[in-house]
């Protein structure tokens, strides 16, 4: 039986040679790190995909900062801006760089009768704080039972643009009509509904009008809105406003440390299968060494054979989370799980780093080798 | 090119206290550019360990190997690396070829170690498969080799980075005697040709005499054995 060196007769380097000749042994570890590096990816995905739900509305928001009343702490659920005070941020910032909000969670009935909930957003029309309209139309001051509901909503609920759909909350319930369809996301955990203010104003405190709060929040655009502040009211930059979500930091860590753990597992896991592979192969290594090559020749094999399999497993793995994923969104309650191009290449890089800093493991074991074995090797 | 030895005083100690076995005791011997020099003996005598020290794989217990006027005795583990990547091709007395290569690429891993271009280490490699007469089974692996051919390879492999000295244990063990003359006496055409060191460890004394010089090893201790 004949063997190649490689393509156009040129030498394959030695530790390729031998994935290729210990194909079994190899596809086995590269299959382990395949499912590891599966592992990881989904859970980066779960981490972006909580995040989008806990509130991709807010990050939507066409603007740099948001105002909070300045008892609130920073919490939209608390936040209540007077008429007085939404006029004067108004004149502060002007027209086009600000817009009130208001915010209320309340239950609605899907067309099966089931009751969800969803986050109603008070905006202006023609203000920053509109959405964008996909499907349908935008509301006008006319529509004052109408709704844009966000492309999630309509999947949860089973209605559709024109529907009819009863709102509830406290003992107070209004029937609205869906108008038009936006891709914001959630806010709040909860599919965002957008309603006039005025309307918002009824749903919340019962009468519209300036003897109650005029909105929740204020979105605000421009350099130097970010930090601002004024009698009664504070702005922090939005995505200081979206880690103040209630629940975010608290769900982020849990991911951020599921990662750690991903990363530690990856390349402990990685480390100790070369490690293993290292010692199984000290008379080879004593051979080479005794024919001349240096620890950290041998080690560049060994490395070289940990970034091919790493990068080989992490390939596999990254179609292999795109289709899981794209599965799982197919089901009646999807998984939040999402997925960026930036998403799959910082796993992936931090994936082989971790796989690299592994394969450190064996240079010790490699170093300490002494050629002197080869005098003792049978075949 | 041209290869001096100079070894004074040479000896060597495994273990220490009770279990301790002195392998070589005070050898010296010294060679001129061009020397074959075999070396005889029964086995346990203290062949290998001399070829080792030689070929800087061990370190001596005392005494000094001066080659080409440079004392390798004392080296650090890599310096000894270096030395024996620049200076020695030695074939083991287990061949210890790499199993998972071919034939060829047994010989290419050397010319990797050094960093030998490519193109010139494929038609070195060629040519001496070819001078050893296995050029056929260049592309088999190690482990579909039967002995002599493996020790043949292991030969090819020592002369693959054009080494100084050329330290062989056994390389006939698994050969004919008219393969394993064959085998020595191109070894010996290199050695010669090129002003090298061949030191051959060997049980057979007609392979022996094909040397310029016989040492004979006897429980550590050497003596010269007058050619007939
Ligand atoms: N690593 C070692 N540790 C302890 N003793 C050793 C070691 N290597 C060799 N010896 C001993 O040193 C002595 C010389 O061994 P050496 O291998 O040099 O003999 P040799 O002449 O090559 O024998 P053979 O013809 O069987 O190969 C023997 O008694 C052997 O048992
Ligand atoms: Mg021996």
């Amino acid at each position: 039986m004949t063997r190649g060196t490689g393509a156009a007769g040129v030498t394959a380097v030695i530790g390729l040679l031998e994935i290729r000749r210990r194909k079994l042994q190899f596809i086995l570890i590269a299959l382990i790190v395949t499912l590891i590096s599966y592992l990881v990816l989904m859970i980066n995905g779960l981490g972006v995909g909580l995040n989008e739900q806990a509130g991709s509305a807010l990050k939507n928001f066409d603007a740099d900062a948001i105002a909070y009343s300045e008892r609130a702490g920073l919490s939209v659920i608390r936040s209540e801006l007077s008429a007085e005070l939404v006029a004067e941020i108004r004149q502060r910032f002007g027209d086009e760089s600000s817009a009130p909000l208001g915010y209320l969670a309340a239950n609605y009935q899907a067309a099966d009768g089931e009751i969800d909930s969803a986050a109603f957003l008070g905006f202006e029309p023609g203000s920053i704080g509109e959405p964008k309209v996909t499907k349908g139309r935008m509301l006008t001051a006319d529509d004052r039972d109408g709704l844009l509901v966000d492309r999630s909503f309509l999947r949860y609920s089973g209605l559709d643009v024109g529907d009819a759909v009863r709102v509830s909350i406290r003992l107070v319930e209004r029937d609205y009509v869906i108008i038009g369809e936006t891709n914001e996301g959630n806010f709040f955990f909860q599919p965002s509904v957008y309603l006039l203010r005025s309307s918002w104003q009824e749903l919340k405190y019962g009468k519209s009008g300036s003897d109650v709060p005029a909105a929740s929040i204020m979105l605000l655009k421009g350099k130097g809105t970010a930090g601002s502040r004024g009698s009664g009211w504070i702005a922090v930059d939005k995505s200081t406003a979206f880690a103040n979500i209630e629940g975010v930091s608290g769900q982020q860590s849990t991911v951020q440390a599921l990662r750690v753990f991903g990363y530690l597992i990856g390349g402990l896991v990685i480390g100790v299968f070369f490690y293993v592979l290292t010692l199984q192969k000290i008379g080879q290594i004593g051979v080479l060494k005794a024919v001349g090559a240096s620890s950290f020749f041998v080690f560049r094999q060994v490395l070289l054979q940990v970034l091919a399999i790493s990068i080989a497993g992490v390939a596999i793995a990254i179609p292999l989370a795109w289709l899981t994923n794209r599965a799982l969104q197919q089901v009646p309650n999807p998984v939040p799980i999402a997925f960026t191009t930036g998403t799959f290449l910082v796993t992936s890089a931090l994936l082989v780093l971790m796989a690299a800093i592994g394969a450190a493991f064996s240079g010790r074991q490699v170093a300490k080798v002494d050629p002197i074995i080869a005098l003792g090797q049978q075949q | 090119m041209t290869v001096t030895l100079e070894v004074s005083g040479l000896s060597k100690t495994y273990g220490s206290g009770e279990q301790a076995v002195q392998a070589v005791r005070d050898a010296s011997f010294s060679t001129q550019p061009g020397a074959f020099v075999a070396v005889v003996g029964p086995s346990g005598s203290g062949k290998t360990t001399l070829l080792a020290m030689v070929g800087g794989l061990l370190t001596p217990t005392a005494g000094t190997i001066v080659v080409n006027g440079r004392d390798i005795a004392g080296l650090s583990r890599s310096q000894q690396a270096a030395y024996r990547r620049e200076s020695v091709g030695y074939v083991f007395q287990a061949n210890n070829l790499l199993p998972f290569l071919t034939a060829r690429e047994n010989l290419l891993v050397m010319a990797q170690i050094s960093g030998t271009a490519r193109k010139a280490a494929r038609a070195r490699a060629d040519r001496l498969l070819a001078e050893l007469g296995i050029e056929g089974r260049a592309g088999a692996l190690a482990t579909e080799l039967s002995g002599g051919e493996r020790q043949r390879v292991a030969i090819a492999r020592a002369l693959m980075n054009d080494p100084g000295l050329v330290l062989v244990d056994e390389p006939t063990a698994s050969l004919d005697s008219a393969r394993g003359r064959q085998v020595v006496e191109s070894l010996i055409r290199e050695v010669k040709q090129r002003g090298k060191l061949g030191l051959m460890v060997t049980h057979d004394m007609d392979m022996a005499k094909l040397a310029d010089r016989i040492l004979a090893m006897h429980d550590g201790l050497m003596t010269e054995v007058e050619k007939s």
